[in-house]
């Protein structure tokens, strides 16, 4: 085609748009995929709804979103009407590290940071993504330069005017750290003061989920925030409520910004109780002291999940527990022992016992169901204990004896113990070694050397378990999991595999990329360096006359919606 | 008076370069190093290693020692290696915090209990008085933490009497703040009732035996001149040095109860500090509940001494 078409809004439709629409036009993916893909890719939700009614596959067509607006989603509302006013008293976790935007890594520094602060690119309807600072985005004919089109009038909490050179200088700071793997410093310009074009080091169809919520360190600070600058030293954002207090050892507070870009939000206030540890977030939840919690997991959660005046939110994702067996040395070397293995637990059991039923039951590969390229088409493995055994036996290794190592951190000493009990039927024995949380990763992975190939991670246990937090893609698991080395504590080196994930992360569309991820799902699941069980979902709770929060499961708790309902 | 003065001064100073030394070996001996704590599991190598050399902590352990005790005694507590802010600015809050709920249990503790230790004494061996014993041993075996959590389950969330939480929103008077720290409060009067009740009695049960006592009643003054005039100020001596001693623990060891409360005190505070490897905060906080419990040894003494002249004129040979 010489020509480009246009959208309704005036929006060209290059060659990566056609190929996706194509895609859903001739049946190769269904109107979920084609509407998550096409929000990565910055079509219009009315656009696709066209797209969708031509097809007449309207049967869900009320399903997306029909606002702009990333916080505006329908899960959070209930009966009645949001009143104005009132505080919000939400038990969160306390910070670990300073609200520095650029370096923090833990969900309790997280959470004050992203109520501030904004990002380009929010989140939509379920895992697809939806405009937030940047109003519409779009690639060129092969991925490699993406151009942001922002939301005009937005002012930055101290007054000043957000433009692309706020933009241009976040990404520059992110550049050498958090996306060194997208772009170098100087690849964002500032077309003018509503667009930024990023050149990227390779092509990628799936950019913009970098610059959104499953990427925290994202979000997009002013042109004059330093690297080593920290919210509560320099309070500002673009976000519906500005700090007005920050104690780390006792909480935050936020109030309302009146001027916020998707409206006045309803609350006055966002009071922020910090805790150390989810039992007395919890406690403080069904106490009284708070309305909400930002997060929690089924262990200890069980009097908030019975309780009736209580919303649980539970959100799929793909965090996981990986339980590595070392392929190079020791006990697991024989595939025939690790499929065993793997064929020796009772996934459902696990899933119903250890998160009570909130979860997606695991393959032994990292590609989560809530990836739209996930292959559903694999037979999914479930126990068989006869077979088991018998692998057991070929290989050698009846009644063989092993440790597992695992940490102090959440659900994961119950998983071990069901492991253990589970792996005995099939005539392993199995050792616990439970040790606490503190300095636990030496035992997974003591070298972290991504310069050492082929395996750089070496000096940790042979058999053990390890957490991973939920991703917007698989690609971090997939490179440092099972390729380069840097979390590789399996040792596991395949040449096919290596060759799918390059073909995966080359491909720009929804099609390329189903073809190799179901190589990469069928020779994990074969080679089983790591038996992984389930993907867990998280959990978020608010007292039942609280009303339009979202969440996410990695820190995010917007309120820019919420409000109790009167 | 001034050389006890100054013979204490002296072995406060020795005491506290003592502490400041255990601190510092104890957390060096810890696992992990603090680039790797304060930056997580998987961050690369390269920026740990810039991580330690900014901060000075990849240098050779006595280089660091010296740095340290220097610093404590010139009142420098430094940067939380953690948060990057002033020490200072974490302890003397959270210090103010557990001071709060040290006071409030105290101001209930004390006279309850000294008043419970006097009236069982009176009454030896008589039902009341074994009734006090008892119920202060069994009080007292229960941990702390045990006896906050139930009081909090029971009251706070069952009754809805007193608060889960017990860190009142900023602004609240301070007859508010009470009302948040009462159930804490109330658990550590639980769990030293007891103590300070049996401290109490014995002492006062060792004065009326004594033969000052006997020569003031038989030359005619009535019971409670003979209390008050002479025997409380002996008996109390045991008792003081023991409440002096518990002031320390209540500012820096309530962990139990601060947790079960959500209160961020001196102990948490400590305890996130161990966690983190972030020496400066630990050597900080360690050396402010130090110098709390010596502070309140010397008041102690001094408070005994003025009871009982017998052992102020002792020291002076």
């Amino acid at each position: 085609m010489t020509q480009s078409p246009l959208d309704g809004s005036g929006r060209k439709i290059g060659a990566l748009e056609t190929d996706l629409i194509n895609s859903y036009t001739k049946g190769h993916l269904s109107r979920r995929q084609f509407v998550t893909r096409g929000s990565i890719m910055g079509l219009s939700v009315a656009f696709m709804g066209t797209i969708v009614a031509a097809c007449g596959d309207d049967k869900d067509s009320g399903g997306t979103s029909g606002d702009g607006t990333s916080t505006g989603d329908s899960t959070g509302a209930a009966a009645g009407e949001i009143k104005q006013g009132g505080t919000l008293r939400i038990a969160s976790q306390k910070p670990g590290s300073p609200l520095d935007p650029v370096a923090m890594d833990n969900l309790g520094s997280y959470t004050p940071v992203v109520t501030a602060f904004e990002y380009l690119v929010g989140k939509g309807d379920g895992a697809a993504l939806a405009p937030m600072l940047a109003e519409s985005w779009s690639p060129n004919d092969d991925g490699s330069v993406w151009t942001f089109k922002l939301r005009s009038g937005v002012k930055w909490h101290d007054g000043k005017p957000f433009t692309s050179a706020d933009v241009v200088a976040t990404l520059d700071r992110l550049a050498p750290g958090n996306l060194q793997a997208y772009i170098v410093e100087g690849a964002a310009k500032a077309i003018d003061d509503l667009t930024v074009e990023v050149t990227l080091n390779a092509p990628d169809g799936q950019f913009p989920a970098q610059l959104g919520v499953y990427n925290p360190q994202s979000v997009i600070t002013p042109a004059d925030y330093v690297a080593g600058t920290t919210l509560d030293a320099k309070p500002n954002g673009t976000g519906p409520f500005k700090l007005d207090k920050f104690d780390i050892a006792t909480g935050a507070t936020f109030v309302r910004n009146d001027e916020w870009w998707a409206g006045k939000p309803f609350l006055d206030k966002l009071e922020f109780i910090f805790s150390d540890s989810i039992d007395t977030q919890v406690t403080g939840l069904l106490g009284g002291a708070a309305d909400a919690i930002v997060q929690f997991s089924v262990q200890g959660g069980d009097a908030v999940l019975s309780n009736p005046d209580v919303t649980v939110e539970s959100i799929r994702g793909s965090a996981h527990r990986m339980i590595w067996m070392n392929t190079r040395e020791g006990n697991f070397t024989d595939v025939r022992v690790r499929q065993a293995v793997a064929l020796g637990i009772d996934r459902q059991a696990l899933i119903d016992t250890v998160l009570k039923g909130k979860g997606d039951i695991g393959n032994d590969h990292p590609i989560a169901p809530v990836y739209e390229f996930w292959d559903s088409a694999q037979p999914q493995r479930t126990r068989d204990i006869e077979k088991a055994k018998a692998l057991l036996k070929d290989a050698g290794k009846e009644g063989l004896k092993v440790t597992l190592v695992a940490p102090v951190l959440q659900e994961i000493p119950q998983l071990a113990e069901l492991i253990q009990s589970q792996l005995k039927e099939i005539g392993m024995e199995v050792e616990l070694n439970v040790l606490p949380y503190e300095g636990y990763y030496d035992n997974w992975c003591k070298v972290y050397d991504s310069t050492v190939a082929p395996a750089g991670c070496d000096g940790g246990a042979e058999f053990g378990i390890v957490d991973y937090g939920n991703r917007a893609t698989p690609d971090v698991f997939l490179v440092k999991a099972y390729a380069t080395g840097e979390w590789n504590s399996a040792h596991y080196i395949s040449e096919p595999f290596n060759a799918a994930v390059a073909e995966y992360q080359a491909s720009l569309d929804l099609a390329g990329r189903k073809g190799p991820i179901s190589t990469i799902q069928k020779t994990a699941t074969e080679d089983v360096p790591y038996v992984i069980p389930y993907f867990y979902n998280s959990l978020t709770a608010y007292k039942k006359n609280v009303s339009g929060i979202v969440a996410t499961g990695l820190g995010h708790f917007y309120c820019g919606t919420a409000g109790f309902l009167a | 008076m001034r050389s006890f003065l100054l013979k204490r001064l002296a072995s406060a100073i020795i005491t506290l370069w003592l502490l400041a030394s255990i601190v510092f070996l104890v957390v060096n001996v810890l696992p992990g190093n603090v680039g790797r704590k304060v930056l997580g599991p998987f961050a690369p190598e390269s920026e740990v290693i810039k991580y330690n050399a900014r901060l000075g902590t990849d240098r050779a352990l006595l280089a660091q020692y010296f740095t340290s005790i220097k610093r404590v005694f010139t009142l420098d507590f430094g940067t939380s290696y953690q948060f990057g802010t002033s020490v200072k600015g974490i302890i003397f809050p959270a210090l103010l915090r557990s001071g709060k709920l040290a006071l409030l249990a105290f101001v209930i503790t004390i006279p309850i209990s000294i008043a419970a230790g006097v009236y069982a004494a009176r009454r030896q061996d008589k039902l009341s008085d074994r009734v006090i014993v008892n119920a202060g041993l069994a009080s007292s075996s229960i941990p702390e933490f045990v006896t906050a959590a139930v009081l909090m389950s029971v009251f706070a969330v069952n009754f809805g009497i007193g608060e889960v939480y017990a860190n009142p929103p900023a602004g609240t008077s301070l007859l508010g703040q009470l009302q948040y720290l009462m159930l804490p409060a109330m658990a550590m009067v639980v769990a030293y009732f007891g103590y300070i009740a049996r401290m109490t009695r014995a002492g006062v049960i060792g004065a009326l035996a004594s033969d000052y006592a006997r020569t003031a009643t038989m030359k005619g003054m009535s019971k409670g001149q003979v209390m008050w005039r002479h025997v409380l100020r002996n008996a109390l001596a045991p008792t003081i040095t023991v409440i002096s001693v518990q002031i320390g623990y209540l500012i820096g060891g309530i962990i139990g109860v601060e947790k079960v409360f959500n209160y961020a005190g001196l102990g948490s505070t400590m305890l996130t500090a161990v966690g983190s490897k972030d020496v400066p905060v630990l050597q900080g906080a360690v050396l402010l509940v130090g110098l709390v419990y010596m502070i309140s040894t010397l008041l102690a003494d001094l408070l005994i001494a003025y009871l009982n002249p017998r052992v102020r004129l002792e020291t002076k040979r």
